[in-house]
């Protein structure tokens, strides 16, 4: 590990929630699969929440459909690998994370998948200076996540699986179905151990995504997490989240006020939906997502704003210019979407007056 | 095995074996077969109607395939009908037959419907097979146990263990258990049906002494504590008593579905029939069917995918603390390994597979409705057998065996049957064609026993039907309607009694609209119905007097109307029209005419009706180019306000440009007045003058661009309305030097 200064910005799940990960592990019961710290059960627990008969609370880390996380923990204890898609925003990412976190302990071994991700980060690479010193050996080589989570019989996350270009992703098809990996330099193969799998996340809606061939398509089993059905299920998130992440980032500000938002979900969501939530008007569509993670990040940016400039009481004002940022990616088309949605609901809503104040002021 | 059931001992000292099940379980048949066997009892009777007893014996027949129902009714009063439906994997059906193929006595046990009273609605037919669905005691046990529901949980405890035969002696302890739990429910229907059913539980054991009971778990605790005869009989004193008829029919999978209101609802038929069919290797094999329904649907599917999907089922089932994989957890992981997370091809599993498209059939000697047999009759004479899948049918009315089809589903159309439901046609000449969806759903059978009061043949029971409408009628648009249908349906007799209805009708009616509705049906009667003779005649009077009324209310209701109600009758207006052109009377057009005339005159109709009726008479040849000219100036002159004139412009023009076309005189009328037009009133009639534009094909709208060259000699604006369906001359312009880079060399410019 290299050496840093102060705490981390972020740490890693299975460091955040040890104290949960302990206790369901000391309650559990059920058979586990091969090197997997927890049961299934306990992994289901874990992510979807509960409360131990030892009285110990364990956080809800994902509010969606039950069914979807058994079915995603079931395929990575039929040793398949598991395909978490949707739009962005939608905790594929967060959802992966935590199960490699509670299946296998550890939620670090990691490929961020990018238009240049090349094929050595999917196998291996070479530690050049040994291997002109001494010829290709085992240890002039330099292991990817994958390769060391196959050895070690760990999970391996593939974030992004679709912004890897097309022939680099069929590097993984060979270690899917024969979990093994030549090294043809050492004539040799490595063998993944029980308890390897792949967690990868991709989204289908982003510009420059590779499609993935259906020979790498059937080797997972897909899950799609959609976005939260109610406005009440998003708040939910948003506000546990921002919790969460406030604390992390010490923000001098006071957490939030469910009223804002609920005001800020719900422009997301008619946005989102084309239709304002009484069903009466039709909006137009803006180009960006919306999810609930850009939600996030708009809550959390303003109370930054009314932390360090404002009053620490998150106002219209400090959420006015991210919801701006987040509704207007294409400056004409959307900022008409924008200017009409402000200007034909928000304008008329009771109690929206000083969201809409704000808003008009940030759009100029 | 030894005694799988026990015999319980009863209030009075008579025993009976017990068979507590769950409706449509395919467990509970399995274990029904199997306790059967083990008891051979000299009788058995099973819950369902004592009414239908005399059909029990059909069960048997050859021709009888399931999924069928028992439709009990009254023949005195036909709205109230009960079905209890049965598929192959029934208990009760799987009861029944085992009875009849030893011929051991069976019997229905419970209280007749002959004896209940009649319900208020006849859609609360959900009684079936009896327990009471609102308040479903299996519910709270299976919440108790932590399952989504009381369905779920009866497979995973009894029917998934494949057919363990003192399942049944747990199933009376714990139906016993719920019900001293939740006390004796305060419903005389059911105390009352219970008493029946002890009743004939008793006369049973006297008369044969080993008797076995197939019926719903819940009633389990009430047969096996016997009161005193005397109280049943007292509960069952003084009650009502109809006259009822059982039967037959064929019922469908889906009708055994929630959905659809009726049975005693399970969701899945189609997994129930396999559970049923498959005793080993239930998941693996139901993978494969999935498989060959999405290859079915051009969907890529291999077995390897049923092997992991198997595999998935199986893991699920295991964290879901399931001993087995259920319909759940099959579906789960056929949506992330067949379809890839996405559920809409799921919708298409759950109609082919999950529910499944299975309909049954009854053998032809079954006791039946002669109306329902005279349609029988008809549906094979035509070759058009009833089908619960939707397909279409082309129907070309000039060969005779299609003309009978169309009127047969015209005739059970009016019935209320809707068996087929006609598409609208494109493209091909309306009058001989006629183009149906036809789906048959077993609830018609229903429908067409309330309908035979009318009579015992369709044709005779339609027409009934028709005359009783039109004889209580509400107004001349319901009249107008039933004379379309009746015509279609090819009712002579009720056809001219409606006609008969329509003129009182007219005669009482103010609403213009109504009578102008009224008139293109009755001249297509006219036109082409096989009414001869005097009816023809009666018709062409119906018709002259409809007429005059009309054309006396048409000028004044085209006065101070909107926008949306000038529309409605602007659309009237051209539906006479054209009916009137057809029908091609010199004395009618005449009086049309003469109505029209007055309308175009006016200047206080509403302008879109003034244009309209102008360009009606200009067609008919009523009025000159130059009468036209003259109208149109006055009506584009300065004192009109310019909306309004607009709307002039589009109720001359509505449906063809030709007329611009071909008469510059006119063309340079509006050109005048369009030009004339000043900067704000000209944005505020460029919609309507462009919506009267753009109905015209685009050769009218170049001939007329053409015109305005020649008239304005401006030819960069005419120029670009000329240009503008094909070609963007300037946007062409810029490829030019791309392609000749492409192509290399001297293109021409």
């Amino acid at each position: 590990m290299i050496e840093t200064i102060g705490t981390t910005l972020r740490a890693p799940a299975e460091t955040l929630y040890a104290q949960e990960l302990d206790a369901l592990a000391r309650e559990d019961t059920h058979p586990r699969p091969a090197r997997w710290k927890l049961s299934p059960w306990a992994v289901a627990t874990y992510v979807a929440g509960g409360t131990l008969s030892d009285g110990t609370a364990i956080s809800t880390k994902y509010f969606g459909d039950r069914r979807l996380i058994e079915i995603a923990i079931a395929t990575l204890a039929t040793d398949r690998a598991l395909l978490l898609l949707g739009l962005p925003g939608t905790a594929k990412s967060w959802l992966s994370e935590h199960l490699a976190a509670a299946v296998a302990g550890d939620s670090r071994l990691v490929v961020q998948g990018t238009a240049g991700t090349s094929e050595e980060t999917l196998r291996y690479g070479w530690n050049y200076a040994k291997l002109l010193a001494e010829g290709p050996s085992p240890s002039a080589v330099v292991p990817s996540p994958v390769l060391r989570a196959m050895r070690e019989g760990r999970i391996v996350r593939i974030e992004e699986l679709t912004r890897i270009p097309a022939d680099v992703q069929d590097a993984l098809i060979s270690i899917l179905s024969e979990k093994s990996l030549p090294i043809p330099e050492l004539g040799a193969d490595v063998d993944a151990v029980e308890g390897f799998n792949v967690i990868a996340t991709a989204n289908d809606r982003d510009r420059g995504v590779n499609e993935l061939s259906s020979a790498l398509k059937r080797r997972f089993n897909v899950v799609v997490l959609p976005l939260p059905e109610s406005l009440e299920d998003e708040v939910a998130i948003v506000q546990s989240r921002v919790a969460s992440l406030s604390a992390t980032l010490a923000l001098p500000a006071q957490p939030p006020a469910i009223e804002e938002i609920r005001r800020l979900l719900t422009i997301f969501r008619e946005l989102r939906a084309g239709v304002t939530a009484d069903g009466r008007t039709k909006l137009k569509t803006p180009s960006g997502t919306l999810s609930t993670g850009e939600a996030i990040s708009v809550v959390n940016q303003g109370l930054a704003l009314a932390g360090h400039f404002g009053d620490g009481t998150l106002r219209a004002a400090d959420v006015a210019a991210g919801v701006i940022g987040a509704v207007v990616k294409d400056p004409v088309q959307d900022r008409i979407a924008w200017l009409e949605y402000l200007e034909t609901v928000v304008k008329e809503r009771d109690g929206w007056k000083d969201l809409y104040r704000a808003c008009r002021e940030a759009t100029g | 095995m030894e005694r799988p059931v026990p015999r319980l001992p009863g209030g009075d000292g008579l025993s009976l074996h017990l068979l507590g099940i769950r409706h449509h379980g395919p467990g509970s048949a399995r274990s029904v077969v199997r306790a059967l066997d083990a008891l051979a009892p000299k009788a058995v009777l099973v819950e369902g109607p004592p009414d239908a007893d005399a059909i029990i014996p059909l069960a048997a027949h050859a021709a009888m395939q399931p999924p069928v129902a028992i439709l009990v009714y009254a023949p005195d009063d036909l709205r109230h009908a009960v079905f209890y439906p049965f598929a192959q994997f029934s208990p009760e059906w799987q009861a029944l037959r085992w009875a009849l193929a030893r011929n051991v006595p069976v019997q229905f046990m419970d209280l007749p419907q002959a004896n209940r009273p009649a319900r208020a609605d006849a859609d609360a037919a959900d009684d079936e097979t009896g327990d009471d669905v609102r308040e479903d005691p299996l519910e709270a046990i299976a919440e108790a146990a932590g399952f989504s529901d009381g369905e779920r949980w009866w497979d995973q405890m009894v029917e998934r263990r494949h057919g363990d035969a003192d399942a049944f002696a747990a199933v009376a302890e714990l139906m016993s258990g719920v019900r001293a739990e939740l006390g004796e429910r305060d419903d005389p229907e059911e105390q009352r049906r219970e008493a029946s059913m002890r009743r004939i539980a008793r006369a049973a054991e006297r008369e044969y002494g080993d008797v076995a009971v197939v019926c719903g778990a819940w009633h389990v605790p009430a047969l096996a504590s016997m009161p005193p005869a005397r109280a049943d009989a007292e509960l069952l004193k003084g009650l009502p008593k109809t006259k009822t008829a059982a039967t037959w029919i064929p019922w469908t999978f889906g009708r055994l579905t929630m959905a659809s209101g009726y049975g005693a609802g399970i969701e899945s038929p189609g997994w129930y029939e396999h559970l049923w069919e498959t005793r080993d290797g239930v998941v693996a094999a139901w993978m494969t069917k999935a498989s060959r329904a999405f290859r079915d649907a051009q969907l890529d599917v291999s077995p390897a995918h049923a092997i992991e999907a198997t595999r998935l089922a199986g893991a699920l089932a295991a964290l879901r603390a399931a001993p087995l994989p259920g319909l759940a957890e099959t579906l789960d992981a056929i949506r992330a390994v067949y379809a890839f997370g996405n559920a809409t091809p799921l919708g298409l599993l759950r109609e082919k597979l999950v529910v499944g498209e299975r309909l049954g059939a009854v053998p032809d000697d079954v006791p039946q409705v002669p109306l329902l047999a005279d349609v029988a009759r008809e549906q094979k004479r035509l070759r058009l057998p009833p089908d619960p899948a939707a397909r279409e049918l082309d129907l070309d009315l000039r060969k005779p065996n299609d003309l009978e089809r169309s009127h047969l589903l015209h005739r059970l159309r009016l019935l209320g049957v809707a068996w087929g439901s006609p598409r609208e046609v494109r493209g091909k000449t309306g009058t001989f064609h006629e183009v149906w969806t036809v789906r048959w759903e077993p609830a018609f059978a229903v429908a067409l026993i309330e309908a035979s009061a009318y009579g015992g043949t369709l044709l005779g029971a339609a027409t009934a039907f028709a005359r009783e409408r039109a004889a209580s009628a509400d107004g001349l648009a319901e009249l107008t309607a039933l004379l379309d249908a009746t015509f279609a349906a090819a009712l002579g007799d009720a056809a001219l009694f409606v006609l008969a209805q329509v003129r009182d009708a007219a005669a009482r009616t103010h609403d213009v609209g109504l009578m102008l509705d009224a008139l293109p049906p009755l001249v297509r009667t006219r036109r082409y119905g096989d009414v001869r003779g005097t009816d023809a005649e009666r018709v062409g009077e119906t018709i002259d007097g409809l007429l005059t009324r009309a054309c006396i209310g048409l000028p004044p209701a085209a006065l101070a109307l909107d926008d949306d109600a000038a529309e409605a009758l602007d659309a009237r207006v051209a539906a006479v029209d054209g009916a009137l052109r057809v029908l091609d009377e010199p004395s009618q057009r005449a009086t049309w005419h003469a109505s029209l005339a007055r309308i175009a005159a006016s200047d206080r109709v509403h302008a879109l009706l003034a244009g309209r009726a102008m360009r009606l008479l200009f067609d008919a040849g009523i009025v000159g180019v130059d009468d036209v000219r003259v109208r149109l100036a006055r009506a584009l002159s300065h004192g009109t306000p310019p909306l309004a004139a607009a709307a002039w412009i589009e109720g001359l023009l509505r449906g063809s440009g030709l007329l611009l076309a071909h008469h510059p005189e006119l063309l340079e009328v509006v050109d005048d007045w369009l030009c004339a037009l000043g900067a704000d009133p000209f944005v505020a009639v460029l919609p309507l003058v462009r919506r009267a534009f753009s109905a015209f094909a685009p050769p009218e709208r170049r001939a007329i661009g053409e015109r305005l060259v020649a008239h304005r000699g401006t030819p960069a604006q005419a120029g670009a309305l000329i240009a503008a369906d094909d070609l963007d001359l300037d946007r062409a312009r810029l490829v030019v030097p791309v392609l000749r880079a492409i192509l290399g060399g001297e293109a021409a410019s």
